[in-house]
């Protein structure tokens, strides 16, 4: 009975401004059930001197889940679905699968990603605070505070960037740790093929 | 001679009385269902186990509050904390430290190194280098995830599953701020309370239950199908002591006061009412200070089975009263010296009788021997060195009296006639079939009380919240802590086919929380491996040159744990020294099948140092086997008795102790008729039947056409019966079949008692 699960303490806190701020910026984004592209992250990390930069292709499909596929500096692949977490490196036979239906805390990690990809505010909204700008005719910057201990704990802050799609994304994480994940090339077209439905279907 | 003799009792009534006033003011009772079960003389470190085990619920009170779905539920559960925070002054919420967390993983993190489950054991063994600097490399890639600590201390990220599994020992989650649960068709939040209220006193009512209760219909009227389930010591005591203060009052005075009423009817004086409620009142205080005397803790059944002492000890009063009725004044010294010899015969085949009672292992069975011993003593001796003295003035004969005391001779007598034979016959098949049908039974259950709604919630609350059985677990000994970690671990070894087979969900182990240090070394070494070959892969291909952070050079003890903010989650479980070795408990999740258990049982075998521990099956065991050996010295007993009836009563003495054999069959076959299981607890209800029915029977022999005599018997007769009849009535199963015994056989031996008294003509010498 004892809160034992750490990875778990990442959630709670249902503040609900619903600030002008946030309708407008979902009026600015695409409506999309499907959003493919590619990406670039740099991710700054604590006994490394560089940035460790890689790059891939993903494909975020509404409802069902996240497919994060790493091309440089190695090949692996990422699914994120609402049931579960796997990844697998194709060279060396690594892999690792976690079940998220037991474990909320995990559920709600996928569910914030998600939501950053998505640039679903409103989810956004139940676990941070937000504030931010539009930015020109088309664009918008939000700067996401967590609410809660449990998320407060891994996250310092979150920074997006967008206009019709989510563009930028800026980790930082309470330990010193940050990412910065650019997005490009983003379209609402192919549909998954079948490996890729097979994937998402796990 | 006499006079001196009441001057000593009264002497003793003196000392009893300063004792019952310092009892009563820090009254030591118990309401422990644990305390009524017998010691293993043999094993003291199971007791130490299972009793703190027991001790670990504490004053706490979990409850579930459950609901269709997630947001009902957490509504219901803020009507529920809303509810139970307007009992302040019984509850108080059960403090979640949310750094405790934070401080646990402080605390494990110098020792992360040597923190691995046994799959993730397994993995590093057999990796290849390439797998593992894939999987470290995959992991630093990653675009966001939990970790709990720097990349160079837990390049493998295997930290997150350690934990995993820690918290995998309960089914409770964190979610959106609560622990959350989702099962039997509803989701549930879990809420933590404890009581306020630590010393119990009787009659203080259900303060912690009625919170509770507010807070269940709260719930009910919040959500639709909003449920509340609790458990928790504090409702046990809570209603234990509610339901014995009833049965002790329901007992107690209405045996009181059928005693007095018929003594009233009898003998339509005053001095008889005071002096047999005096003996009474003795009776039962000296019975109190006795027991609390010879032990530490007075429990709460002992007072209710003791209440039934009223109708019994009154007996010594009715039967000076029934002679001495119609003597003048100064022949009450030679009354009481004839009354004597039957007088302290009965008194000694009863305390006999309730002293076989404590044969049993079983605490609360010994104290209630004790109890009713002493009880019945002291009365005993009120009678005798007192009515004489304090018993002044006359005494008429009432016509109730008059004509009760002539009842003897229109009640029928067993003559050798025709139809006399055949009654007996069909008696004697009615009892053979009747016995035939009867089934033992040794339930563990017959000693619980508790109201069924309060069992029911327990067992769901378990079943929900996955938690440990505290009855069957493996208690793992040591010559020192390393060995019983080690231990533990080869235990583990065994378990986790069985897990995986899914024959029970899972267990709690010291050892997983604090590893032996030989296991800690291993793992130290294998996670040293296979991170140094995971680190130099990342350095191979970032073309840095990152490096493994240091651990702490000496393992982790187990002081140094149980002094850390970790170990509350596991102490109960660790034993320590116990005689001149170490012990710790291995639990037992998710243990709902008990076709499993000698499954479990085997597991044991073999494993030096592991015993398997069953409370449940070694109890119910020891009632079967105490039921057979009273059963044994029921038969010793009325051989016994008969012997003894002989040596005063010659060839007459089967008058007196037929009725009780008799009686007791019929008492059992009726059992057997009506389906009503034999259990320990009836056949000690048969024992101390021997012990008083018996008193009748002599009685009549000893003073033989002496209507008084009759009249004594048939008063003591209907308040024995009404106040073991009343003890019926009680919830705890094993006292109302004890009660319902002694009512059965009562009744029949106090009707079959004056057929087989001696022909009138013999009965003028």
């Amino acid at each position: 009975m004892k809160p034992l699960v750490l990875v778990a303490c990442l959630l709670m806190g249902l503040s609900a401004h619903a600030a002008d701020l946030v309708k407008d910026v979902r009026a600015r984004l695409v409506d999309a059930p499907l959003v493919r592209g590619k990406f670039e992250q740099k991710k700054t990390v604590a006994g490394f001197k560089k940035p460790l930069v890689s790059k891939g292709d993903f494909l975020l499909a509404r409802d069902q889940g996240v497919l994060w596929n790493t091309r440089t500096p190695f090949a692996s692949t990422l699914t994120l679905t609402r049931k579960s977490l796997s990844a697998e490196q194709g060279a060396g036979g690594a892999a690792y699968h976690l079940d998220s239906t037991k474990e909320p805390a995990l559920a709600a990690m996928n569910e914030l990603l998600f939501a950053l990809l998505a640039g679903d505010v409103a989810t956004l909204q139940q676990r941070f605070k937000v504030e931010g700008a539009l930015v020109g005719p088309t664009g918008w910057k939000l700067e996401l505070t967590p609410t809660d201990a449990g998320l407060a704990r891994v996250f310092k802050h979150i920074r997006m960037e967008g206009d019709g799609y989510v563009r930028q994304v800026h980790l930082e994480e309470t330990r010193g740790d940050s990412s910065v994940i650019l997005f490009d090339a983003l379209a609402q077209t192919p549909p998954p093929d079948a490996t890729e439905a097979g994937r998402l279907g796990k | 001679m006499a006079n001196r003799l009441a001057i000593l009792w009264a002497l003793v009534v003196l000392a009893v009385g300063v004792h019952q006033v310092s009892f009563w003011r820090g009254a030591h009772l118990d309401t422990d269902v644990l305390a009524l079960l017998p010691e293993d003389e043999q094993a003291p470190e199971v007791d130490a186990a299972t009793r703190r085990l027991a001790d670990e619920a504490g004053r706490q009170v979990v409850l579930l509050v459950g609901a269709k779905d997630w947001t009902a539920a957490q509504q219901a559960a803020d009507a529920a904390t809303q509810a139970l925070g307007q009992s302040g002054d019984v509850l108080e919420p059960a403090v979640v430290d949310t750094s405790a967390l934070d401080q646990a993983v402080d605390f494990y993190r110098p020792y992360r190194d040597r923190l691995l489950t046994p799959s993730q054991r397994q993995w590093l063994t057999r990796a290849t280098p390439d797998e593992l600097g894939g999987t470290a490399l995959m992991k630093l890639y990653q675009p966001a995830g939990a970790q709990l600590t720097d990349w160079n201390v837990d390049p493998l990220g295997l930290w997150p599953d350690w934990w995993q599994a820690r918290a995998a020992e309960t089914s409770a989650r964190p979610r959106d701020g609560r622990l959350w649960l989702s099962g039997e068709g509803r989701e549930w939040v879990l809420l933590t309370w404890k009581s306020k209220v630590s010393a119990f006193a009787l009659g203080d009512g259900a303060r912690v239950t009625a919170a509770v209760e507010r807070a269940r219909s709260r719930v009910e009227t919040a959500v639709p199908g909003g449920r509340l389930v609790a458990a928790g010591v504090p409702l046990y005591a809570e209603a234990a002591a509610a339901q014995a203060s009833w049965e002790m009052s329901t007992i107690g005075f209405g045996s009181l006061a059928a005693v007095l009423l018929l003594v009233w009817l009898t003998f339509r004086s005053l001095r008889p009412i005071l002096l047999v409620g005096v003996s009474l009142l003795l009776g039962c205080a000296v019975a109190l200070t006795v027991t609390a005397l010879l032990f530490d803790r007075v429990h709460l059944l002992t007072l209710v089975f003791g209440s039934s002492l009223v109708g019994v000890a009154e007996d010594y009063g009715f039967h000076y009263f029934a002679a001495r009725q119609g003597k003048a004044p100064s022949e009450r010294g030679p009354v009481m010296r004839s009354l004597l010899p039957g007088m302290a015969l009965a008194l000694i085949t009863s305390v006999v009788a309730y002293l076989a009672l404590g044969v049993a292992p079983f605490p609360g069975l010994r104290q209630m021997a004790v109890f009713s011993a002493a009880g019945l003593t002291a009365a005993f001796l009120t009678v005798v060195c007192w009515f004489p003295s304090l018993d002044r003035g006359a005494l008429p004969v009432t016509a109730f009296s008059e004509r009760f005391s002539a009842s003897i001779t229109r009640w029928p007598r067993v003559t050798s006639t025709r139809g006399w034979w055949l009654t007996g016959a069909g008696l004697a098949v009615l009892v053979a079939v009747g016995l035939f049908r009867l089934k033992p039974q040794d339930d563990l259950r017959q000693l619980q009380g508790a109201p069924p709604n309060l069992i029911a919630d327990q067992r769901e609350l378990g079943r929900l919240l996955g938690l440990p059985s505290p009855a069957q677990f493996f208690l793992v000994e040591g010559d020192s802590d390393e060995q019983v970690l080690a231990r533990e671990a080869a235990l583990k070894q065994r378990l986790d086919p069985l897990v995986t087979q899914k024959v029970f969900a899972g267990y709690r182990a010291v050892s997983d929380w604090l590893p032996s240090e030989a296991q800690q070394r291993e793992d130290a070494a294998l996670s040293a491996r296979a991170e140094a070959q995971a680190v130099a892969a990342v350095a191979a291909s970032t073309g840095e040159a990152p490096t493994r952070a240091a651990f702490a050079q000496t393992p982790l003890t187990p002081s140094r744990f149980l002094a850390g903010p970790a170990a509350s989650a596991i102490r109960q479980q660790w034993l320590g020294t116990l005689g001149a070795r170490q012990y710790s408990v291995l639990m037992l999740r998710g243990l709902n099948d008990p076709k499993v258990l000698p499954r479990l049982e085997a597991v044991a075998q073999g494993l030096e140092g592991i015993r398997w521990v069953d409370k449940t099956a070694e109890i119910s065991g020891l009632l079967g086997r105490y039921r057979r050996i009273m059963g044994g010295l029921i038969a010793a007993g009325y051989i016994a008795v008969l012997l003894t009836l002989m040596a005063r009563f010659g060839r007459q003495a089967w008058r007196a102790w037929l009725p009780s054999v008799l009686g007791t069959l019929l008492t059992l076959a009726l059992f057997g008729w009506v389906g009503a299981p034999l259990q320990l607890f009836t056949v000690l209800g048969l024992v101390l039947l021997l012990g008083m029915g018996v008193d009748y029977g002599i009685f009549l022999l000893e003073h033989p056409g002496d209507g008084s005599a009759w009249l004594a018997v048939a008063l003591a007769g209907v308040s024995t019966l009404l106040s073991f009849g009343l003890l019926a009535l009680s919830a705890t199963p094993a006292l109302r079949s004890f009660g319902l015994a002694m009512l059965l056989g009562e009744v029949t031996i106090w009707i079959l008692t004056p057929c087989f008294r001696l022909p009138t003509r013999k009965a003028t010498p």
